[in-house]
């Protein structure tokens, strides 16, 4: 704690992200447990359908953001959407982070053609750009499972497809760790002294190659959500029935040339303020980390 | 006696901490004599390195000198400007580190890196740098000079950069060497070789040579005076038999009991001086040895002992061992 | 393998790389390797502590971790009691403790593994340790990063006796420290060996400090066992001259005689030894049988010696 506390003094730029970061979470997941789901029958009011912001003519007092078409309070929907979005990136990050770190764990302790063969493999991946990869994957889960699939269905199987799109730059960086790790003599110690393998690479290694996946990690997370909010923008992610801040602005976009802008535009900028929150603390983590900026002792 | 070539007085440097100084060099004063060899000693951290980074103003935050003027020559180099200072270090004051491969450019040949410093301090046509720089290749003992001269630095090995370095340092005809473990990095037959060149390099050139090394042994060969260094002090010098025959403080006659040595009999014996050298920031009041000092009173834990002027033997301590040795 | 055989070397060996490529094997090329040891032969015997010096790329790390078991072999054999107990203390004090394993854990580790105490024993076990080198039990609780290398160096002692070692390895275990460092930990271990009569493979560089520490010496240049004998013998009546040569290189503290002695030569390329005797291209006795024909390992009074001169260096300077 006394190691968080020195990680963030006389850095506001990285306190304000953080702080940020915990109002947008609280907000996410305290406003549903005290509203009605916008997306049910009972959340929405077919009355206050493109019900404008509090300060423009019209404005209601409970509907500071205004609603959209179906009469869903903004205020709630993006809520409820935020909360989608941080746990669809929160889910599939852990995935993606599980995934390539046991792939890359292996691959570096391990080496010879068992390592050739998982970094091939995560070089064919690169060739292709993450959202097209999950796009693929999506199809794929979708042909399998027909269209006439559930929301949750839909929701999970975005989380993978992001997960698998990303586990590479996991893999990478800690099968490079392990490479440095493995070759020290706290390593070549335990060995002596009799341990196994598996009790050297999950005892010894793994804790000191995870700082910097962690951190990649937290600026994956923001990459992962943009990926869900493109995905659903595009129609092939979380359908429109449910919120995300995805399927929001994608709602939204229909009524942007109509002038109900704020249908789209306020989901829109908070999606911005989430991922660029979450960028500045992974990259003030990254600088904070990295031992060549902060010196070794 | 004649002017010295460097003339280091109250030399003192802090650290900069959360807004706090701490000493790191404390009131260091010495001299080095034309063509006189000083070697400073000392354990890591003693402050024998950073006598010579302050020397040439190489110091970088959050170091900075706060007291001490520094003569070479006669010529105040504290107060000299970086500029001025810039063509001091090289050209007047030759330095050897103990990394060769840092002090040596990966991309450029070798003859590139003579030629140009050498072309930098003198003045030299590029076909007179050449033959010089071939010369000075020759002199350090290098086989072969034509082709150590084209070669690139990670074509030699570590013995061979090291001469280089050497060549370096001393082809501009400076007034001063400091050599910063010159040997350290170098394997028993090799670092017997590096000094056997030092030596006879500097009887042909006469150069005055500051040799910073942590090994009693490279001192007791190359060194004409020493100058023993403690948490930031220097706290004994003398002409290098006197002090390994009869040292006077307590903490140099330690280190030389800490070294393995075979006693009269031949035995081998070795004597652990009892706790750490205190750190930055850590300095006891009074004598900074008093807590490792088996002979510490109270004035030791008082009152800081002054580096006594005792005609050339001179030693910071209330309770030097010098009547043992009489007895 | 007698009772009393802690560990035998039998020729053995250690090449790196020397397997051809395709491309190699297509143009008929051979290989590069590099012969890191070269049948190398001794024998750990019960409660000694057998010592290995030589100049660094000279082989002895490798000689170390072939003997702790961290490398195969590539010729030969090594012969060890399959339950035999081994620990090894490292040069760097920086890399060979875990930085995130809390001192206490990395202590009691080789206890745990061998179950060596009962569960509830353990704390105390690693109290006890801590302050037999010189530490106090509440350092347990503290990370490698707020211990000074003297101090982690003492954790990695207190670390091997806590595996109640049959068999310890030092691998230039002070090389790293401080003169005045190097003592405490010099002293220490000489307690330890005074009291516990460890079996051990102590490798420096240094030649004082290998000959307060050990009891037979084996000297290595060039992946070779040039000589082995007890410790005065080496120093008094070297018989390979590169022992002599070593032992005269390294500056005493006499600041009356100022002589140096250097090796005559350079260290020849490592993975293009001379042909015969390794050490002919600097030997200042060397002749044309050097260069034809490598000498065995010939057994002299107490101790080996590979060269092909009886060459007893004390009598031959006063002739």
């Amino acid at each position: 704690m006394r190691g968080l506390a020195e990680a963030f003094r006389g850095r506001p730029g990285p306190i304000v992200a953080a702080t940020l970061i915990v109002l947008l979470v609280v907000y996410a997941f305290v406003l549903p447990l005290v509203t009605a789901d916008p997306f049910s029958m009972s959340g929405m009011s077919i009355l206050d359908a493109f019900s404008p912001p509090i300060w423009m003519d019209g404005g209601q007092a409970t509907m500071p953001f205004g609603a959209d078409d179906q009469g869903r309070n903004l205020i709630t929907a993006m809520a409820y959407g935020l909360r989608t979005s941080i746990m669809v990136g929160a889910i599939s990050v852990v995935i993606g982070l599980v995934i390539g770190g046991a792939l890359g764990l292996v691959a570096g302790f391990v080496g010879g053609r068992t390592d050739a063969i998982i970094m091939r493999l995560a070089d064919v991946q690169l060739a292709y750009p993450a959202l097209l990869l999950a796009m693929v994957i999506d199809g794929i889960a979708t042909a399998i499972l027909g269209r006439g699939r559930s929301n949750e269905m839909a929701i999970a199987i975005v989380i993978v497809s992001i997960g698998i799109a990303f586990w590479v730059q996991y893999a990478r960086t800690i099968r490079s760790s392990v490479m440095v790790e493995r070759d020290q003599d706290y390593v070549a110690a335990a060995r002596v002294t009799g341990r196994s393998n598996t009790a050297i690479l999950i005892q010894h290694i793994l804790p000191n190659v995870m700082a910097p996946v962690l951190v990649i990690a937290t600026i994956n997370l923001g990459i992962a959500i943009i990926t869900e909010a493109t995905l659903s923008f595009l129609g092939i992610g979380i359908p429109p029935t449910y919120p995300s801040l995805g399927s929001l602005i994608r709602n939204g976009n229909n009524f942007l040339q109509s002038g109900e802008w704020w249908i789209s535009v306020f989901p829109c900028l908070l999606l911005v303020a989430l991922v660029v929150a979450v960028n500045v603390l992974g990259d003030h983590l990254r600088d904070h980390f990295n031992p060549k900026i902060r010196g070794r002792t | 006696m004649s002017e010295p070539v460097l003339k280091v007085r109250d030399l003192s440097v802090v650290l900069e901490r959360n807004g706090r100084d701490f000493p790191v060099l404390d009131g260091v004063t010495f001299d080095i004599a034309p063509g006189e060899v000083l070697g400073l000693v000392g354990e890591s951290g003693a402050g024998k390195s950073m006598t010579g980074i302050a020397i040439i103003d190489l110091l970088v935050p959050p170091l900075r000198r706060t007291s001490g003027t520094i003569a070479l020559s006669g010529e105040r180099l504290d107060q000299l400007s970086a500029k001025r200072m810039r063509r001091v270090r090289g050209k007047r004051i030759g330095f050897v580190f103990q990394d060769p491969m840092t002090s040596l450019n990966p991309v450029l040949s070798i003859g590139r890196q003579l030629t140009d410093t050498m072309r930098r301090h003198l003045p030299l046509t590029r076909g007179e740098a050449r033959e010089r720089a071939i010369a000075w290749l020759t002199r350090v003992g290098l086989a072969n000079p034509p082709r150590v001269f084209a070669a690139a630095p990670h074509e030699l090995s570590g013995g061979q950069r090291q001469r280089i370095v050497i060549a370096l340092a001393l082809c501009a005809e400076p007034d001063l060497l400091i050599a910063d473990e010159p040997t350290t990095a170098l394997d028993v037959s090799v670092q017997a070789h590096m000094l056997t060149l030092l030596r006879e390099l500097h009887e042909e050139t006469g150069t005055a040579m500051m040799l910073i090394t942590h090994d009693l042994g490279v001192i007791a060969k190359m060194a004409d005076r020493v100058a023993v260094f403690y948490a930031g002090r220097v706290i004994e010098t003398a002409p290098t038999g006197r002090l390994i025959g009869a040292p006077l403080h307590p903490y140099t006659a330690g280190l030389m009991q800490a070294t393995p040595a075979p006693d009269a009999d031949g035995a081998m014996r070795v004597r652990a001086i009892p706790g750490a050298m205190p750190g930055i920031g850590a300095l006891p009041p009074g004598c900074a040895f008093h807590p490792r000092c088996e002979r510490a009173q109270a004035i030791c834990r008082e009152e800081r002992p002054p580096l006594a002027d005792a005609g050339g033997h001179d030693a910071a301590c209330y309770f030097p061992l010098v009547e043992e040795v009489v007895s | 393998m007698s009772l009393d055989d802690v560990l035998i070397l039998n020729a053995v060996s250690k090449a790196y790389g020397g397997r051809a490529s395709m491309i190699e094997k297509a143009f008929g090329r051979r290989p590069k390797g590099l012969q890191a040891v070269r049948e190398v032969s001794f024998t750990i015997r019960k409660g000694e502590v057998m010592g290995l010096v030589g100049e660094s790329g000279c082989g002895k790390s490798t000689i170390a971790r072939m003997a702790a078991g961290l490398l195969a072999p590539t010729g030969g054999e090594i012969g060890r009691n399959a339950a035999m107990r081994e620990q090894m203390i490292f040069q760097d004090p920086f890399s060979s403790l875990n930085p995130r394993w809390r001192v206490r854990d990395i202590v009691a580790e080789p206890i745990r593994t061998h179950r060596l105490r009962p569960k509830k024993a353990i704390d105390e076990r690693v109290a006890e340790l801590l302050r037999q080198v010189g530490l106090s039990p509440e350092d347990g609780a503290k990370f490698p990063q707020a211990f000074s290398g003297g101090q982690r160096q003492r954790i990695s002692i207190a670390r091997a006796l806590a595996g109640e070692p049959d068999f310890l390895i030092l691998d230039e275990p002070t090389s790293a420290l401080d003169v005045s460092v190097q003592a405490q930990i010099l002293d220490l271990l000489r307690g330890f060996q005074a009291e516990l009569h460890l079996t051990s493979l102590f490798i420096t560089h240094n030649l004082p400090v290998v000959r307060l520490m050990a009891d037979r010496i084996g000297v290595v240049y060039l992946g070779e066992l040039v000589e082995l004998a007890p410790t005065e013998t080496i120093f008094h009546r070297p018989r390979h001259p590169y022992t002599r040569l070593l032992i005269d290189a390294a500056p005493d503290l006499d600041a009356t005689d100022r002589s140096l002695h250097p090796i005559p030569g350079d260290l020849p390329d490592p993975s293009d030894p001379p042909s015969g005797c390794v050490f002919r291209t600097r030997c200042p006795f060397a002749n044309e049988r050097c260069a034809a024909e490598r000498p065995e390992l010939r057994t002299v009074e107490t101790g080996q010696v590979r060269c092909h001169y009886d060459l007893d260096l004390s009598q031959r300077a006063a002739a």
